[in-house]
């Protein structure tokens, strides 16, 4: 078998190729990613044309998600809660243990943010479906941050990082003093 | 290959074994996240059928992905509550499914799971953290399905949904 494997060039390359396959996968699954963002949540930050007629092009850090640490007014992406098949891309506004005035179709006020979890909202908080709708989501549903835009050229660079400090009561961790 | 001709033979080793390390390790990794992992689960909540002395067990990452898991099956999740942490539960309602909270209890409440949710608890009811404290889990946060004992004593792990025609 090993003889038969080593004597044929065609099947030593594939087997060659094929072995970095798992590299490949696992660099894409940890590192940097690109992919595109639809629909008209994020705007203006992403999207701002109203016609939908392209898509932004991002570039996502995989690894920044693996460390799950996050800070308020990233982007991120993350699986919808009430759907695994569907990834979202939303901005973080509160992390746990901050309270948080929420916006009209929650049923609360305000809401402290529980243990773990984290609230994100949709930069057009108007046609987004968000944390408004579905509650805080559990800090494990979050994929990846998203850093660059690369797609629109005129548009390339970071993507910025807004916070809302009228929306939030940030809580301050008592072992810190 | 034809560059590292010049290069001495010790430096080719090198190389030739760093390749076939980074190869080795990414496919190991690949494995364990696609396909199958032996991960061990401590505590309580599962009492009866994994011990709480950390168990090893064997847990396939496919049927998750295919959206293939039922009622009864085994399952190894991240809390909602710590993203570091995984917990090993029983799911004991799918989206749609009317669950009861806490049968214990003398005025029973009633939930119905939400659409991308499941309702998980462990075996051992009187001493598991589950979703009685947080809620229905989604879907998304879900690792594998476990479907055997690996060690001490390795048996599968069966789906224990219950008819309830055995009853009548």
């Amino acid at each position: 078998m090993a003889r038969f494997f080593s004597s044929n060039p065609t099947i030593r390359v594939c087997a060659g190729i094929a072995s970095w396959i798992p590299v490949i996968v696992w660099s894409i699954d940890h590192g940097f990613t690109i992919s595109s963002v639809s629909g008209r949540s994020m705007q203006p930050t992403f999207n701002p044309d109203s016609n939908q007629l392209t898509r932004d092009i991002v570039l996502l850090n995989r690894q920044a998600a693996i460390s799950h640490k996050y800070k308020r007014g990233d982007v991120v992406t993350l699986y919808a809660p009430d759907d695994p098949d569907k990834v979202i891309t939303k901005r973080i506004i509160a992390l746990e243990g901050d309270t948080v005035f929420t916006l009209p179709p929650y049923p609360d006020k305000f809401l402290r943010i529980p243990n773990g979890h984290c609230w994100v909202e949709g930069d057009d908080t108007y046609h987004s479906k968000d944390s408004n709708t579905f509650g805080p989501v559990p800090l494990g549903l979050i994929n990846a941050k998203v850093t660059y835009i690369l797609w629109p050229l005129p548009r390339f660079g970071k993507v910025p990082h807004i916070e809302k400090p009228g929306r939030v009561a940030i809580y301050a961790d008592p072992s810190a003093f | 290959m034809s560059i590292f001709i010049y290069i001495s033979p010790f430096a080719r080793k090198a190389v030739k074994i760093f390749s076939v390390g980074i190869r080795a390790f990414c496919t190991i990794h690949i494995t364990n996240e696609y396909i199958i992992e032996i991960t061990q689960c401590l505590g309580p909540s599962m009492l009866p059928t994994l011990n709480m002395v950390g168990d090893f067990i064997a847990l396939e990452r496919i049927t998750h992905r295919l959206k293939l898991l039922e009622n009864g099956d085994v399952v190894v999740c991240v809390t909602p509550t710590d993203p570091w942490r995984s917990v090993c539960k029983r799911i004991i309602g799918m989206p749609g499914d009317r669950v009861c909270i806490d049968p214990t209890t003398a005025n029973r409440r009633y939930i119905t799971v939400p659409s991308g949710h499941v309702w998980i608890q462990g075996d051992n009811m009187s001493n598991s953290t589950d979703s009685r404290n947080y809620g229905p889990v989604p879907y998304a946060l879900i690792k594998g399905r476990v479907f055997a004992r690996v060690w001490p004593n390795p048996c599968w792990v069966k789906n224990g949904l219950v008819s309830l025609d055995v009853f009548k």
